[in-house]
């Protein structure tokens, strides 16, 4: 072997040496995903923040800096601070809703019965058809003239044909509306997420619990909850992430209406950059929830880690 | 024997009712989408009523409806290729190699979805429209839709990743495999599973979206499902009712019956694949 | 079974939307049968069956009346294109989606060339081109700008036409004559409404004018307002909300409300006050003359006693608004402007054809175009009952519509203000007991006043 193809043959291994080092492969299987990320969303992100800061407006993607004003400014406008408490309110109770419902489902679905695969289509259509579809239905469900649930409650007595239900157009109604709506599209998906949680409680827990007694509740409590609760409370963090972050359901069931008592940060936001053209003040609106939410998802993983028992 | 009997008891009581409520309004799209279209505010033809399957038809021949399935078909099925291409290494390397780096990196994926695309948009349509050239096309979604469907992934395939038990690929090493070897020989093969939670997951994200598709898309044939239903079907002040419902159901339930065959084998996965 | 409607034959059942494209080709027919020829150019087209040099495109809304996008999109771009050697492309998307859709283009800077909205974009005035020359060619043809288009679409401040308005959509009362005559009354004034509203709801035919927020909520509020002598601004563009007159109105439309509508009204969409007219149940509302062409179509038993007329008087008089107004702009990015604008003009200049095409939907901007007493006679060979009822629409017209923002201009600090449906807002909250009408418009006004300093700032007003 000569010199030259020494000195090759070391440098290949070398090579190979340097690929099975653990943090640079890692490296090197993030960076796509990294890459994608940081170009798609970072750099749209940081031009949003950017945009916050100044008095762009139609479109535009540049304008006058102006410094802290388009948040104060919002901060004093009732429809803002509405649209704060609205999109706690919205996300809060939905994903409650979410919750109790899809824990109850999954658990009730990890066992096999007859029927039980009809039931699970049917459980996960909401999640199968597309929102911006289904919202626009549920328009036409919570119709003023031809609604089928105003139908179904006058049939039942629930409700009078002289004084039906107006299910987009009072404060309370519309908002029950359409946190009705989002927690129904996030069931399914909350649902099957629970399952997994559950599936992955390995047999031999089950086998322990029973045989120390534990069964029904207590066992929930003490045996499945925290044993589930790491994927769980994914689960939870995503549909929190998506409720808060999603403007179809309002948007397209009540505009923010009857008069922005159903306005969340996302339509307002729209509202006033897109259609009002005041796209600075949008961006300042759009990111008022970001440190909230922030806070919510890292205290949230904090809690899981300090809870999990693996 | 009657623990068991108490516990079917229990699914029964709560799958049925709540499935009945969840899937009413499916329901009651199939009817009205029965209806025809000038009878659907009749009070009186709320159940009587000639069924008719005129609304689907106006939909496969009179509007580019199957064009738009296949634009979403075909969206879809690339942003899946795309998103697990980067995700599944991206997912691996965080579930065992990037240590406390990894987790605080975990956490960062959630950060991602913090930001709403009614505000990206504007940022994203001056790179699609100057920087990429892709006005109008359907790669321009191609390319952006991974951006919110990598994150998620990569959290599922870090929970799958995480399930596999390091002995395996331990094992594969001290017979000689390189890393990257193991990786493709021994890891990516169980979990098939995750694989294919990722495409449903994926698949219903991508068909969901609809800010950057109205933003992007220009054409009517290179609409997407989402987008064009409600140019299409909504003219003014006419909803046509019957119309809506029907493109409502003609893609959802072929979608929630190949979701649920998938379901066995995602639940199959998470029990850990390699010990069953 | 027995689902025979009156006046139809059983087995005669066509879907609407069957109905909506006969109608339409059947009006279409009548009315160009009372123009010229059905062609759009005298003339030989000089590019006919070559490939096309130029380049256009066009985004548009979703028309109501099919028709006028077939003739839109068939004929007259198909001609212009043969006749200029141009490729002409036109893209339509829901009216409700043109505002993100500018928006896009703009932060994109890549865009179509002609952009259309159903109001004036007056904040997108910088990205834009001054209109100018557009509009004196087209006075140099058919005569001047109407007062309504110019006061829409032209910012005395900076002196630039950040638009051209090639139509507007007349906004009537669409009354049903048969439920108000068995009260003994007629919308002649608001004073008249009010009286018969108790009368007509107790027998179960509410009014119906939306407090939601939506479009139509918007536009009937704001004529509604101007019928009492309250204003956004006045003549020169400044906030003047907040007065007495406001909030005398205010009142009275929640005085209407209580005595004499449902509250359905507050969670409507655009199409909803149509609906409630189609179900039989509302007595009247405001809308375009969409109104009755769909009851036409669909052959509703009350169909021929839908009648139109202007709207009501108020304390101040009978000021309404246009129901939209088609607005054409020409980004500054655009890359086919010397087409664009030769589009724009000719298309103004033969509005006749497009106005017949919309089945009298679309009113020119530039009535030269069409004069309001041909438009009469054409309305009057309308073959629906009460004969005649169309001629209306031309004194609406020509009397009662006034651009939104009037005394003063449209500009983008209007703009905003519709957009967010400040004024709708304000009325619900009264009406629905949440405040009195005095804080209500007070709160109101602040907020207009804050978005007119906002946009004073950039120098728009």
């Amino acid at each position: 072997m000569g010199v030259i193809e020494a000195v090759g043959e070391r440098r290949v291994r070398n090579l190979r040496y340097v690929a099975e080092r653990r943090g640079f492969l890692a490296a090197l299987l993030i960076s796509p995903a990294v890459l994608f990320i940081g170009l798609l969303v970072g750099v749209p992100f940081a031009l949003a923040v950017y945009l916050s800061f100044t008095d762009a407006t139609a479109g535009s993607l540049t304008g006058k800096w102006v410094g802290v004003q388009n948040f104060t400014s919002e901060l004093h406008d009732p429809i803002f601070r509405g649209a704060l408490w609205h999109t706690f309110l919205f996300t809060v109770i939905s994903q409650a809703v979410v919750i109790v419902l899809a824990g109850l489902l999954a658990h009730a679905l990890v066992r096999s019965f007859r029927g039980r695969w009809l039931l699970r289509f049917v459980i996960l259509l909401p999640w199968a058809a597309p929102i911006a579809l289904t919202a626009i239905g549920f328009l036409w469900f919570y119709d003023p003239q031809a609604s089928i649930f105003t139908w179904i409650l006058e049939r039942v007595h629930l409700a009078s044909a002289a004084n039906p239900p107006n299910w987009l157009g009072t404060p309370r109604a519309a908002m029950s509306s359409i946190i009705t709506v989002q927690a129904w599209r996030t069931i399914p998906f909350a649902t099957v997420i629970f399952i997994a949680g559950i599936s992955s409680i390995p047999q031999e827990v089950d086998d322990a619990a029973a045989m120390d007694g534990a069964t029904g509740l207590r066992k929930l409590w003490y045996v499945s909850l925290p044993l589930q609760l790491p994927i769980a409370l994914v689960a939870v963090l995503f549909g929190i992430v998506f409720t808060a972050t999603d403007m179809v359901v309002p948007y397209i069931l009540t505009n923010g209406g009857p008069f922005n008592s159903t306005q969340v940060l996302t339509t307002w936001a729209f509202q006033t950059g897109i259609n009002a053209g005041n796209v600075g003040q949008g961006a300042a609106i759009a990111l008022f929830m970001l440190p909230f939410l922030a806070a919510v998802v890292v205290g949230m993983l904090f809690f899981a880690r300090r809870a999990e028992v693996t | 024997m009657s623990g068991a009997w108490r516990q079917k008891l229990f699914s029964y009581a709560v799958v049925v009712p709540l499935a009945a409520v969840i899937g009413f309004p499916f329901f009651w799209m199939a009817v009205t989408s029965l209806k025809p279209e000038f009878q659907v505010y009749d009070p009186t033809k709320v159940w009587s009523f000639h069924p008719t399957l005129a609304s689907y038809g106006f939909l496969l021949h009179h509007t580019a409806y199957v064009r738009w399935i296949r634009n979403s078909c075909l969206v879809g099925l690339a942003v899946v290729a795309i998103t697990l291409a980067v995700a599944m290494p991206a997912g691996y390397a965080l579930a065992r190699l990037a240590g406390r780096v990894g987790r605080t990196l975990g956490v960062a994926i959630f950060l991602t979805y913090l930001v709403p695309p009614t505000l990206l948009f504007l940022p994203l349509s001056r790179v699609i429209a100057q920087y990429l050239n892709l006005s109008d096309r359907l790669w321009s979604l191609i390319v952006v839709y991974p951006s919110f469907t990598i994150p998620f992934a990569i959290w599922l395939l870090m929970g799958f990743f995480k399930t596999i038990p390091q002995e395996l690929e331990d094992a594969a090493l001290m017979d000689g495999c390189s890393r990257f070897g193991a990786l493709v020989r021994i890891v990516f093969p169980i979990s098939i599973p995750g694989i294919l939670t990722v495409i449903i997951f994926t698949f219903s994200l991508v068909l969901n979206e609809f800010v950057y598709a109205i933003t992007f898309i220009s054409s009517s044939t290179n609409r997407t499902l989402p987008v064009g239903v409600p140019t299409d079907l909504i003219r003014g002040d006419l909803f046509n009712w019957p119309g809506i419902m029907a493109a409502i159901l003609i893609p959802s339930i072929p979608l929630a019956l190949i979701y649920n065959a998938f379901l066995n084998r995602f639940i199959a996965g998470f029990t850990g694949g390699a010990f069953r | 079974m027995g689902e025979i409607r009156d006046g139809s034959p059983a087995g005669d059942r066509l879907t609407r939307r069957d109905f909506v494209k006969k109608a339409a080709a059947g009006a279409a027919a009548v009315g160009v049968a009372g123009a010229a020829a059905p062609f759009s150019f005298a003339g030989p087209l000089r590019f006919k069956g070559r490939w096309l040099k130029g380049d256009l495109s066009i985004i548009q809304w979703v028309h109501f009346v099919p028709a006028y996008d077939e003739w839109f999109d068939n004929t007259w771009c198909k001609q212009w294109g043969e006749k200029n050697d141009v490729q002409v492309n036109v893209e339509h998307i829901n009216n409700t989606l043109l505002d993100t859709r500018a928006a896009a283009e703009v932060a994109a800077g890549k865009g179509h060339d002609l952009f259309m909205n159903l109001h004036p974009m007056a904040s997108y005035e910088d990205q834009v081109i001054n209109h100018a020359a557009i509009v004196q060619e087209i006075q140099a043809k058919v005569g001047k700008y109407g007062a309504l288009g110019k006061a829409s679409t032209y910012n005395p401040r900076t002196k630039k036409y950040f638009a051209v308005s090639d139509n507007y959509v007349p906004d009537p009362v669409v009354w049903r004559h048969d439920l108000w005559n068995a009260v003994g009354e007629s919308p002649a004034t608001w004073d008249h409404v009010a009286k018969a509203a108790p009368l007509l709801k107790k027998r179960g035919h509410p009014i119906g004018i939306g407090q939601s927020q939506e479009l139509d909520s918007n536009m009937a509020l704001m004529a509604f307002l101007m019928c009492f002598g309250g204003f956004v601004q006045d003549e020169h563009n400044r906030p003047s909300l907040f007065t007495k007159k406001t909030i005398e109105g205010v009142q009275f439309m929640a005085n209407l409300y209580k005595n004499g509508e449902d509250s359905a009204i507050f969670g409507w969409n655009p199409a909803s006050n149509n609906n409630y007219l189609y179900a039989g149940t509302a007595s009247m509302i405001l809308n375009a003359i969409s109104a009755t062409r769909t009851p036409e179509q669909l052959n509703l038993p009350f169909v021929d006693d839908l009648w139109i007329w202007p709207i009501p008087a108020g304390p101040h008089g009978r000021l309404g608004l246009e129901h939209v107004m088609g607005c054409y702009s020409i980004w500054k990015f655009a890359q086919n402007k010397a087409n664009a604008s030769k589009f724009l003009a000719d298309l103004c200049i033969n509005y006749k054809q497009a106005t017949l095409a919309s089945q009298l939907y679309n009113f020119p901007s530039f009535p030269g175009a069409f004069p309001f007493d041909a438009i009469r006679k054409v309305a009057a060979a309308d073959p629906h009952k009460p004969h005649g009822k169309y001629t209306i629409l031309t004194t609406i017209a020509e009397k009662y519509t006034h651009n939104i923002g009037y005394p003063g201009t449209t500009n983008a600090a209007m703009d905003e203000v519709f957009s967010k449906y400040l004024i709708p807002q304000m009325f619900a909250r009264v009406s629905q007991g949440k405040m009195s009408a005095h804080d209500s418009v007070r709160d109101t006004n602040s907020v207009v006043k804050d978005i007119y300093a906002k946009w004073k700032k950039r120098g728009k007003i």
